[in-house]
C-alpha cells in the first residue's frame, strides 16, 4: 500500500496524476490544492487549504504519506497576478514542504521542474543527460523558480540522503496552459535575427504518465521528459499558424539593459534561449521508469492553431448542449 | 513551338560553307551529293509517301501542326547512304504502328534506332525545317553529314545504370534513355534541331531526375502523365504537351515544397539537421565539388558504408568549404552509395553567431564538444572533426600544409569510449583558395572573430573577395585506425590518447606531402 500526498491537486495537472494514480488499486491519494480541483481527481481525497510548514508536517505525518508529489508552482498552470506572491508560494513553499517531509516517513519526493534549468549554453551538449549542472536563470517567469528550486534540492538532498527527491525536468507543456502557449499564441512571436534555435515540448497527458511511474519508481534522481520530436523555434511558430515577429539582437540587449522586456514579447525563458538550443535526453526516464511518450510535439502544436482550436471548441460545446438536453428530458 | 522555329532564324548555310561537312573525307557521301530538293509545301502535302527509286531521298514529314496552326511543319530529309531495304526498315508505316499504339498514326515515324558500331557506313541524315509560307523551301539545302562511330559509343557509355534508382527506377531510366538517344539524334541534326534536341534531352533529364527524389505515388502519377507519349520523338508536339504537363506538376510541386516549409511541415533531428535543406544545397556542393575545385578522391571505401567512423582532417581555407567537400565526396562517390550525411565538429564558437548557426545545425553541423561526440559515435554515424580548429583554417598562406597542433587530443579519447575506427583525411588543395596573406588581429579583436583575413581580394573587393579560388583539389581517406582494442578506461591515459594523436597527425602530415610532391599544377 503506497500513500501518495500530492501538493496542487487543484490544477488540472494535479488532477490528471491523482486519476492516473487511481487506477491503481494498491495507491492511496491525499490531495491538497488552494481552491477545489477543475477536474475529477479519481478515488482521491483532498483538502481544500493553505497549510503552514508546520501543518504540513503533521498532515503527512499522521496521513502516514510515503511518497510525496509536489506541484503547486504559481504561474505553471495559470497566468499569475504578482511575480512577488509567486516566488513566495513556488520557492518557499517548496522549501516548507521539503522541510516538512524530514519529520515524517516520506521517503520519496517528486518535484516538477523544466527542462529549461540547464540553461541555453554554447557549451551545454546537444544532448543534455540529467547529469548535467543547473545553471542560474534570471527567467521573468516561473521557470527562475524551478531553477531556484532545482538549486535548493541539490543540497537538500546531499543533506538528506534518507530522502530520495525526484525532480522531473518536463519540457514546455502543451495540451494546458502554459507560459510557452502564451508567447505562441500571441499575434506575432519574438524571435532573433538569423537564431533558430531548437526546443522541445511535452503533452500534459505524457508528463502525467511519467509522474505516475516516477511516484511508484524505485529510482532516485533527476529524470528529463520530453516528447520524441525536436522542433526549432520557427517551425513550431508555424504550425501554431503564426508568423514570427523578427527582433535584432543589439535591439533585444539595449531593451533589455533599460529594464523593459517588451522587446521579447511573452518568452516566459531568458533571452539566451532565443539563441541556443536546449535540448534533452530523455533515455533515461525510458530506461528506468519504461516511460515513452504517446504525443507527438507537431501534432499537439498543430491543435494550438486557432482555426482548429475554434472547430474543436464547437465540437465540445455542441456535445454538452447534448448532453445537457438529454438530462433535462 | 513555332515561335522558336521562326524564319529568321533558319539556318542560312550553303554548301560552300566552311563548317560543312560535305566535302569531307567520306567519299561513301560525295555520290549523292544534294542539289537543294524541293520539299513539298506542308499545306498541300502534309504526308509524303516514301520515294519509289532507292537513290533518291526520302522525305519524311511529321505533322508538327499544333493546334488550330496549321502552317508549321517538319520535314524530315533523308540521304540514303545505304540500300533503301535497309533504311526502310526504320521507318514504319502508320498501319504496322498503331498495334504499339505509342506514337499519334498519323506520320510516318522515323525510329530512330540507328545501328549502332557494326556498320561502318552510318546513315546520315538532315534534318530541316521550313516554317511558314515565307521560308522558301527551294532554299532549304540538304547535305549529308559523317557519322563517327566512336560518337555513339560515348554517348552509349553515359546510360546511367538503372540499379542507382531506388525509387520509380524503371521510368527514370527510360526517361534517362530516351535524353540519351535525343541528345544524340540532335547532336546529328543541324544547329536549329540540335538546341531544340538539347533542350529536349535536358527536360527529360531534369524530369528524370525529379523522379528519383519522388514518392513511388507521385511517381506514378507523372508516369500517367507521360502515357502515350513518345519520349524520343521530341520533334511531335504530343511531345511537348505531355512535357508541359509533367513540368507544370513538378511545379506544382515545388510549389507544395514551399508550402510545406512555411507551414512548418518538416522534420529535424535533435541536432536541428533537416535532410530536405540538405537535398536543396546538394546542387551547389556538387558544383563546387565537380566543377569548380574538380575534387579527386582516393580512399572512399575506407569509409564504411554503415556503421561509426570518426575522420580525422588537416584544417584550413579560412571557410570551411574542406569540410563540405569532404561531406559532397561521401554524398556523391561513396561506393556503397549510402549517401550517409557526415556530422562535422564545429566550434562551438560558430553557435553564437547569427545566421552561422541555424545554418550549420540544419546542415547537419554540431557543436564540437566531446559528450556530443561519443553520442554521435554510439549512434552509429559518421563524424568528422577538425582537431587544428582555429589555428588550422586562420593559417596564413605561408604556413600552408604545416599541420597545427591537434588540440589535446580529445578525438581520439571520442573514438576510444565509442570504439569506433578512426580514418586520417588529408585534403590537398583548400589551403589556396583564400591565400591568407596577414592576419587583421585589431580588426578581428574590434568585430569579435578569432581572425580577420586579408587576402589578395579580401578585403578590398568586398564580397567579391569571398569567392574561393578555384584550385584543383585532392582528398585522401587514409587506412581506417583501429581502437576496439583499447579499454574505454584507456581514454583517459594521456599517453594513450596523445600517442595515437600524434600518430594520426603524422599520418596525415606524411600524406598531404606525399599529395603534394605528386600535385602537377595549382589549378
Amino acid at each position: 500500500m503506497t500513500r501518495v500526498f500530492i501538493n496542487g491537486i487543484d490544477g488540472l495537472f494535479g488532477a490528471k496524476i491523482a486519476q492516473a494514480l487511481s487506477a491503481n488499486p494498491t495507491v492511496t491519494i491525499i490531495g491538497l490544492g488552494r481552491t477545489t480541483p477543475s477536474a475529477p481527481v479519481g478515488r482521491a481525497e483532498y483538502l481544500t487549504a493553505r497549510l503552514s510548514g508546520r501543518q504540513l508536517r503533521e498532515l503527512l505525518r499522521i496521513e502516514q504519506i510515503d511518497v510525496v508529489i509536489h506541484l503547486a508552482f504559481a504561474g505553471a498552470e495559470s497566468p499569475i497576478a504578482s511575480r512577488e506572491d509567486a516566488v513566495q508560494q513556488n520557492v518557499l513553499g517548496s522549501m516548507e514542504l521539503l522541510g516538512a517531509c524530514v519529520g515524517s516517513r516520506v521517503r520519496r519526493v517528486l518535484v516538477q521542474s523544466h527542462t529549461a534549468v540547464y540553461g541555453a549554453n554554447p557549451l551545454n551538449p546537444s544532448l543534455i543527460t540529467e547529469t548535467r549542472p543547473i545553471a542560474r536563470s534570471h527567467a521573468p517567469s516561473v521557470i527562475r523558480d524551478y531553477t531556484e528550486v532545482e538549486q535548493f534540492l541539490t543540497d537538500f538532498a546531499l543533506q538528506h540522503p534518507a530522502l530520495c527527491i525526484v525532480p522531473l525536468r518536463c519540457a514546455s507543456l502543451l495540451g494546458a496552459w502554459s507560459p510557452i502557449i502564451d508567447y505562441l499564441t500571441q499575434t506575432e512571436p519574438h524571435m532573433l535575427v538569423g537564431f533558430d534555435p531548437c526546443l522541445q515540448f511535452l503533452h500534459l497527458d505524457d508528463a502525467v504518465a511519467g509522474f505516475a511511474l516516477a511516484a511508484l519508481a524505485p529510482t532516485c534522481g533527476a529524470f528529463n521528459l520530453a516528447a520524441d520530436e525536436t522542433l526549432c523555434l520557427s517551425q513550431a511558430i508555424k504550425l501554431v499558424g503564426k508568423q514570427p515577429k523578427l527582433v535584432l539582437e543589439p535591439v533585444v540587449s539595449l531593451a533589455l539593459a533599460l529594464g523593459s522586456r517588451d522587446a521579447l514579447g511573452l518568452w516566459p525563458f531568458e533571452p539566451s534561449f532565443l539563441r541556443h538550443s536546449c535540448v534533452t535526453d530523455t533515455t533515461k526516464a525510458r530506461n528506468e521508469l519504461g516511460w515513452a511518450p504517446t504525443h507527438t510535439a507537431s501534432a499537439a502544436l498543430q491543435a494550438l492553431n486557432a482555426n482548429d482550436q475554434a472547430v474543436e471548441h464547437r465540437e465540445t460545446t455542441e456535445e454538452a448542449l447534448r448532453a445537457f438536453l438529454a438530462r433535462r428530458s | 513551338m513555332s515561335d522558336e522555329l521562326s524564319p529568321t532564324e533558319l539556318p542560312t548555310e550553303t554548301p560552300a560553307t566552311p563548317t560543312t561537312p560535305a566535302s569531307s573525307a567520306t567519299p561513301v557521301h560525295t555520290k549523292h551529293k544534294p542539289k537543294g530538293r524541293k520539299a513539298p509545301h506542308p499545306a498541300t502535302a502534309p504526308h509524303t509517301a516514301a520515294p519509289a527509286s532507292p537513290n533518291a531521298p526520302l522525305v519524311v514529314e511529321s505533322d508538327m501542326r499544333t493546334a488550330g496552326d496549321t502552317t508549321p511543319a517538319v520535314a524530315l530529309v533523308v540521304e540514303p547512304d545505304i540500300p533503301h531495304e535497309d533504311l526502310a526498315a526504320h521507318f514504319v508505316e502508320p498501319d504496322m504502328r498503331t498495334a504499339g499504339g505509342a506514337t499519334p498514326a498519323v506520320a510516318p515515324v522515323f525510329e530512330f534506332d540507328l545501328p549502332i558500331g557494326d556498320s561502318p557506313a552510318a546513315p546520315a541524315f538532315t534534318q530541316d525545317i521550313p516554317i511558314g509560307g515565307s521560308a522558301a523551301p527551294e532554299e532549304i539545302s540538304i547535305r549529308p553529314k559523317p557519322i563517327f562511330t566512336s560518337l555513339w559509343s560515348d554517348q552509349a557509355v553515359e546510360v546511367p545504370s538503372t540499379d542507382e534508382l531506388p525509387i520509380a527506377g524503371s521510368t527514370a531510366s527510360t526517361l534517362y534513355d530516351a535524353e540519351i538517344e535525343v541528345r544524340t539524334i540532335a547532336s546529328h541534326g543541324n544547329a536549329q534541331n540540335a538546341v531544340m534536341g538539347e533542350m529536349a534531352a535536358g527536360t527529360l533529364k531534369l524530369i528524370g531526375d525529379n523522379l528519383r527524389r519522388m514518392t513511388e505515388e507521385q511517381a506514378d502519377h507523372v508516369t500517367k502523365l507521360l502515357h502515350g507519349i513518345d519520349l524520343r520523338d521530341y520533334l511531335d508536339p504530343d511531345f511537348w504537351k505531355g512535357i508541359g504537363i509533367v513540368l507544370r506538376y513538378q511545379a506544382d510541386e515545388l510549389f507544395g515544397f514551399f508550402k510545406r516549409r512555411m507551414n512548418g511541415q518538416y522534420t529535424t533531428d535533435p541536432y536541428g539537421m533537416d535532410r530536405e535543406l540538405i537535398e536543396a544545397i546538394r546542387p551547389l556542393l556538387n558544383f563546387m565539388y565537380r566543377t569548380w575545385w574538380r575534387v579527386t578522391t582516393e580512399g572512399l571505401a575506407n569509409v564504411p558504408g554503415e556503421g561509426r567512423a570518426l575522420l580525422v582532417s588537416n584544417h584550413s581555407g579560412v571557410l570551411p568549404w574542406d569540410g563540405a567537400m569532404i561531406a559532397a565526396a561521401l554524398l556523391e562517390d561513396h561506393p556503397a552509395h549510402t549517401e550517409r550525411v557526415i556530422r562535422s565538429l564545429h566550434l562551438h564558437w560558430f553557435s553564437t553567431l547569427p545566421f552561422v548557426a541555424p545554418a550549420l545545425a540544419s546542415l547537419g553541423q554540431v557543436p564540437g564538444l566531446p559528450e556530443n561526440a561519443v553520442r554521435l559515435l554510439s549512434n552509429d554515424e559518421l563524424v568528422c572533426v577538425f582537431p587544428e580548429g582555429l589555428k588550422g583554417v586562420g593559417k596564413l598562406y605561408k604556413d600552408r600544409y604545416k599541420l597545427a597542433r591537434f588540440g589535446r587530443g580529445g578525438f581520439v579519447q571520442a573514438a576510444i569510449r565509442a570504439h569506433a575506427p578512426i580514418i586520417p583525411v588529408s585534403v590537398v588543395g583548400a589551403e589556396e583558395i583564400y591565400p591568407m596573406l596577414a592576419n587583421a588581429e585589431p580588426v578581428a579583436r574590434l568585430i569579435g572573430t578569432p581572425y580577420f583575413p586579408l587576402t589578395p581580394f579580401f578585403p578590398w573587393l568586398g564580397p567579391l573577395g569571398l569567392i574561393p579560388l578555384p584550385t584543383r583539389w585532392s582528398i585522401t581517406f587514409g587506412e581506417p585506425l583501429r581502437t576496439d582494442m583499447y579499454d574505454p578506461a584507456e581514454a583517459d591515459d594521456p599517453l594513450t590518447v596523445l600517442g595515437l594523436t600524434e600518430m594520426v597527425r603524422n599520418t596525415i602530415q606524411t600524406t598531404i606531402e606525399a599529395q603534394l610532391a605528386s600535385r602537377k599544377s595549382l589549378f
